[in-house]
């Protein structure tokens, strides 16, 4: 007897896209965050086959890591950038590097997803593709909170785009309740860049502590242009901004302590910067 | 562009296939149809890692693994693992060291020393506990099992 | 020190390691119903009426209705019900079980019951409840007196949490008619006779109506010590209603949330100081016993005689109560009873000496009991006491001292350290005249032609190394290789009743019978002949007659002690501790197998090093425990904690096989103050009074701190 249920295999984008329209199916990678939760009558659309999504690759612009990359490829990959590695290398334990993938992350629509906290730091886009074509979108923007994420039912997502950048100072912190197999309680990333002795770019995103990952670029905007002087002047007045805005959520821990800790973390990022 | 018809791979090197549900998790696939019961089940969560086995030679939860996606793949468990001459170099360890004790963790965590060793044949310490951080164990302490690991990396000298 | 002490490979080592063990989820499910409870989802409420969807053929739904003898699962008391009365007492009490062979199908059919309430207030909330199932209290000397006489006096209240005990095999146990009309139940346990003596009044029958056996166990740590019975009755009404074999595997989920865990505490500690001496100690210690009294006697009564720690203390007054909430019921969990007191206990000592401005360590060693002192029950410590050497000892191996001193400056940066020590004991065995009054243990040793030796008892191996250790000792009085003798997992079929698998009474007890019995199978034994020697248990004669009534005389025959000192590193960004090193010295007599004690003493140092920091569970105001999978109820990972160091100080005890005393609770109970104290010390000196005391807890302090 041969069952027919349960799921599809893609070999190829085409074919993977074309099962994405015409059928009700869920997208799976690498099955680690849709095999905890119940999807009884689901069928799912396999994609770790599909070589268009297996790829890391790089233009003159991006480092593009495909949907269907896990955490353990791209911490082989000399294309990943630094601060990615150092996020996605604390991510559970290697069974789940060795599953867990960059679509996987982003499609889950959490705000504790390691990857999509640099992800939002570093300004990465995302080429969505579906049979009709395609879109490039800021990652910032697309999770939308409560698992949900602004993927169209057609739509897959093909790879992360992250800008290709050496800024002058990289800051990640992940604080989960162990020292591995830990799901992040608070965590931040942060990056500073400077350009003719003024900032050209100061980074801070929080992840864990609210509906999605967060980041205040009017807050930014304050230092932005101004020089490392200038800035330092101005350093009690920006962290005060953030604690206003850090209006945070409680989960497994409370509200207050997430407050603390994304406050000792972005006071620590700035004294890294020399702020 | 096929429906999956029956799912085909490799277990502890012979052909397989399964015709049920592309949705049905590989542990339970592997318990039940191949009675391969040294993969246990401790929290269906991936969050324990007792369920470990080896996905083209990768360390993998088979809780959190649908059957569609083992297609091509060649698995190994601790029922076959446990032929292998590696084995046997692990197992002296622990039985030296007396690093099992309930039991339940062990064939995992065997697979998951097996999967850090393929990776890092002479590994420190650090490396041991990052290998085998997946895998609970709440009666050892880990002193045993992650000294026994070092062990068996220095008498199996040559075989990862 | 001792042959017997060398390490062997032990006997279950082989078919574990390859994965060849049976343990109860891994029979094969053909012919097998499989069972799954439908669980009570309000704290307290009257149920109704189940409305149970329409079944398909060969799927089953039993609740009370189907027990045939008494609804009253036989703990110490019996008041727990094997499925629910007229009313439900904790959220996740068992109202029914549905059956069937396929398992997805059964837990739709499960999902699918309507349970129709009528909401009752329950009391979640230890602090409001007032209803006691055990009200303890004992004392000696004057107590009011002392305190009228004092130099300083303080009062301090302790609190400790829930732990969990997380083996990571979750509970399971089958049943299965025979056809001779014998019921039997096999599964994940500790104590076989204990399911046996629950099931024959379940099912209104005689002892040779029930046949218990137990499976390979995946861990235990005590949460396999009363669950067991319960979930046996579960599947044996299930199997004796349906007519087929079911079996019951919990859920992860399922087994945090609803089985039995160690008791919440609340202790408040009154002592009177005069000079650098405690003179009195009034305590009063509260544990949250649940919603139903299980096993929750002997957790107090162990834990109110360990209150006064190891001092001295001339005049000593405890009141212990185990109080009634409408919350999962707690059991026994490695330590039972005694870390929430030892916690308490040695805090206070830390507490005492600092605001005297004396070293804590110093202060302690002060006040401690010494061979022939008396007990807090007014018992004798009929043994040497070497915790001052061990004290040496444990100084040698991390210098305790000297980091002490060097921690207690001021500290700035992001990392804090700190550094801290316990002393502790573990009252070896059953508490009181249990043994002689109660258990009756007896054990035999069967000779086969073959010149062969099967150990008969009922202990259970359950990771702790007993089905190697009793072997050990039985070959060595023979003068046998070990592998000609052997003991099986224990069957009530087939083994007498050797008292349960609890308390470290197994080898300490068992074993030194198993020992007597060698000796006299060697005098009698002939070439070729099939032989049976039995022995049974006798209280030592220098043990003092111990009344629970008055908690007065020997309430243990001797001790295991236990130094741990805990050095750590907090990190003030995040609140996170990192451990940077674990060292104990514990005196448990002479270890059977060196390796095995010393994987026993590591696994309860790391579940202790868990209780104090990562391992949070509570329930909400519902009494709703959401802290139910491992991602939410964190233990120790292998990056958690570096290479655990114990170092063993044997004091032999003439009455153990060759010297051997309980072992395997001691290494949990001490650490939690240990802990505590170098936390302390990181955070500059504040008073703590909690565990587990997580990173949340830290960035509170330090909160404080600034504010």
């Amino acid at each position: 007897m041969v069952n027919t249920s349960g799921g599809y295999s893609a070999f190829s984008l085409q074919e993977a896209l074309e099962l994405r329209a015409s059928q009700d199916v869920i997208p799976y990678a690498g099955g680690t965050d849709l095999m905890v939760g119940k999807h009884r009558d689901a069928d799912y659309l396999f994609l770790s086959r599909v070589p268009e999504l297996r790829q890391i690759t790089e233009d003159a612009g991006y480092v593009r890591i495909g949907a269907a990359v896990t955490f353990s490829e791209a911490l082989a990959s000399p294309l990943v950038p630094q601060l990615m590695k150092e996020a996605v290398s604390g991510i559970a334990a290697p069974a789940i590097r060795n599953a867990g993938t960059f679509g996987g992350n982003l499609a889950n629509g959490s705000p504790k997803a390691d990857s999509v906290l640099v992800e939002v730091a570093s300004d990465a886009k995302l080429r969505l593709v579906s049979r009709s074509g395609e879109r490039t979108m800021d990652v910032d923007g697309f999770c939308l909170g409560r698992g949900r994420t602004a993927l169209r039912s057609d739509e897959l997502i093909a790879e992360v785009l992250m800008p290709k950048q050496s800024p002058d100072c990289c800051f990640y912190e992940k604080v989960g309740g162990r020292s591995a197999l830990a799901i992040s309680r608070v965590s931040f990333a942060g990056i500073f860049d400077t350009q003719d002795g003024r900032i050209s770019n100061i980074a801070a995103a929080f992840g864990a502590v609210a509906d999605t990952v967060l980041r205040f670029r009017q807050i930014e905007a304050m230092l932005i242009g101004r020089t490392i002087e200038e800035a330092r002047a101005l350093r009690d007045s920006y962290v005060a901004a953030y604690a206003e805005q850090l209006v945070l959520t409680r989960g497994r821990v409370s509200a207050e302590y997430r407050r603390a800790v994304c406050l000792n973390l972005l006071n620590a990022f700035l004294s890294q910067c020399g702020l | 562009m096929d429906r999956l018809q029956e799912i085909r791979f490799v277990l502890n090197g012979k052909e397989a296939s399964y015709t049920g549900s592309a949705a049905d998790r590989l542990l339970d696939v592997l318990r039940e149809q191949f009675r391969c019961t040294g993969v246990k089940c401790g929290c269906r969560e991936g969050e324990c890692g007792a369920c470990a086995v080896l996905i083209d030679g990768l360390l993998r939860n088979s809780c959190c693994v649908a059957m569609g996606a083992v297609e091509g793949t060649s698995i190994v468990t601790i029922e076959g693992y446990r032929e292998t001459a590696r084995f046997a170099v692990l197992d002296r360890a622990f039985a030296q060291l007396s690093a099992v004790q309930c039991g339940f963790c062990t064939p995992g965590m065997i697979l998951a020393a097996e999967a850090l060793l393929s990776a890092h044949p002479h590994p420190t310490e650090e490396e041991i506990r990052e290998g085998l951080s997946g895998n609970l164990c709440r009666c050892t302490g880990y002193n045993a099992i992650v000294n026994a690991v070092k062990s068996a990396a220095e008498e199996g000298e040559g075989l990862w | 020190m001792d042959t017997i002490s060398q390490s062997v490979v032990k006997k279950d080592h082989g078919p574990k390691i390859s994965g060849r063990s049976i343990y109860v989820a891994d029979y094969p499910s053909e012919g097998v119903l499989c069972g799954r409870l439908l669980h009570s989802r309000l704290a307290r409420a009257r149920v109704l009426r189940v409305v149970v969807p329409e079944l398909p053929e060969g799927y089953y739904y039993v609740d009370a209705r189907d027990v045939p003898g008494d609804n009253n699962v036989n703990i110490v008391l019996d008041d727990m019900p094997v499925f629910c009365r007229d009313t439900v007492e904790y959220i996740g009490e068992a109202i029914g079980m549905l059956c069937g062979p396929d398992e997805k199908l059964v837990e739709r059919l499960r999902d699918e019951c309507r349970v129709e309430y009528e909401e009752l207030e329950p009391v979640t909330d230890l602090r409001a409840a007032t209803e006691a199932f055990f009200s303890y209290s004992y004392g000696h000397g004057d107590v009011d007196r002392a305190f009228a006489e004092a130099d300083r006096v303080y009062d301090e209240e302790f609190e400790t949490g829930y732990q969990e005990q997380a083996y990571i095999e979750p509970q399971g146990m089958m049943a299965e008619p025979e056809e001779d009309g014998r019921m039997y139940v096999h599964g994940s346990a500790q104590c076989v006779y204990y399911i046996h003596n629950a099931l024959t009044r379940v099912l209104g029958c005689g002892p040779d109506g029930v046949r218990v056996y137990q499976d390979v166990t995946g861990g235990a740590f005590g949460g396999k010590e009363d669950f067991p019975s319960i979930l046996g009755c579960q599947v044996a009404v299930a199997a004796h209603s349906t007519g087929k074999p079911v079996r019951c595997v919990l859920d992860r989920r399922e087994d945090m949330e609803c089985t039995s865990k160690r008791h919440p505490s609340i202790c408040r500690y009154r002592a009177a100081v005069k000079g650098n001496r405690v003179t009195a100690l009034d305590i009063d210690v509260v544990f949250d016993a649940g919603a139903y009294s299980t096993l929750s006697a002997v957790v107090l009564q162990r834990g109110i005689i360990a209150a006064p720690g190891v001092y001295n203390i001339p005049n000593v007054r405890v009141r212990g109560r185990a109080l009634k909430t409408n919350t999962v019921p707690c059991g026994a969990y490695r330590g039972f009873g005694a870390p929430q007191t030892f916690f308490a206990v040695e805090m206070l000592m830390e507490h005492i000496a600092r605001d005297l401005g004396l070293d804590a360590l110093a202060f302690r060693e002060a006040n401690l009991v010494r061979q022939g002192d008396r007990t807090s029950t007014n018992g004798v410590y009929h043994f040497p006491v070497p915790l001052p050497a061990m004290i040496d000892e444990i100084d040698r191996a991390c210098s305790y001292r000297k980091k002490r001193l060097e921690y207690a400056a001021e500290q700035s940066g992001r990392w804090r350290r700190g550094i801290g020590i316990s002393l502790d004991y573990h009252g070896a065995g059953f508490t009181g005249s249990g043994e002689r009054d109660i258990i009756k243990a007896v054990a035999k040793l069967h000779k086969y032609r073959d010149g062969t030796v099967e150990i008969l008892a009922s202990n259970g191996e359950i990771g702790q190394g007993v089905r190697t250790t009793f072997p050990k000792i039985v070959a060595r009085e023979l003068g046998l290789p070990l592998d000609r003798v052997f003991f099986c997992h224990p069957d009530t079929a087939r083994v007498p009743d050797s008292g349960p698998t609890v308390a470290s009474r197994s080898l300490m007890v068992v074993g030194e019978l198993l020992r007597r019995a060698a000796i006299r199978l060697k005098a009698e034994w002939v070439n070729g002949e099939e032989q049976e020697v039995e022995e049974h248990y006798r209280e030592p004669e220098f043990q003092l007659p111990f009344s629970l009534d008055r908690f007065e005389g020997d309430a243990y025959p001797t001790y295991a002690w236990a130094v741990t000192a805990i050095e750590l590193e907090v990190d003030t960004w995040t609140g996170n501790a990192k451990v940077l090193g674990a060292y104990a010295d514990f005196d448990v007599g002479t270890p059977i197998d060196l390796n095995v004690v010393t994987g026993q003493m590591e696994g309860g140092l790391l579940q202790g090093i868990g209780y104090s920091s990562v391992e949070k569970m509570d329930h909400d105001a519902a009494g709703r425990i959401r802290s139910n999978s491992f991602s939410d109820y964190l233990i120790p990972t292998a990056k958690d904690v570096p290479n655990l160091k114990c170092m063993l100080h044997v004091e032999e005890y003439p009455e153990g096989p060759y010297g051997a005393k309980g072992a395997g609770e001691l290494p949990l109970v001490g650490v939690p103050a240990a802990y505590l104290a170098a936390m302390e010390q990181a955070l500059g000196g504040r008073g703590l009074r909690h565990v587990p005391f997580t990173a949340e807890d830290v960035i509170g302090a330090l909160a404080k701190e600034e504010g």
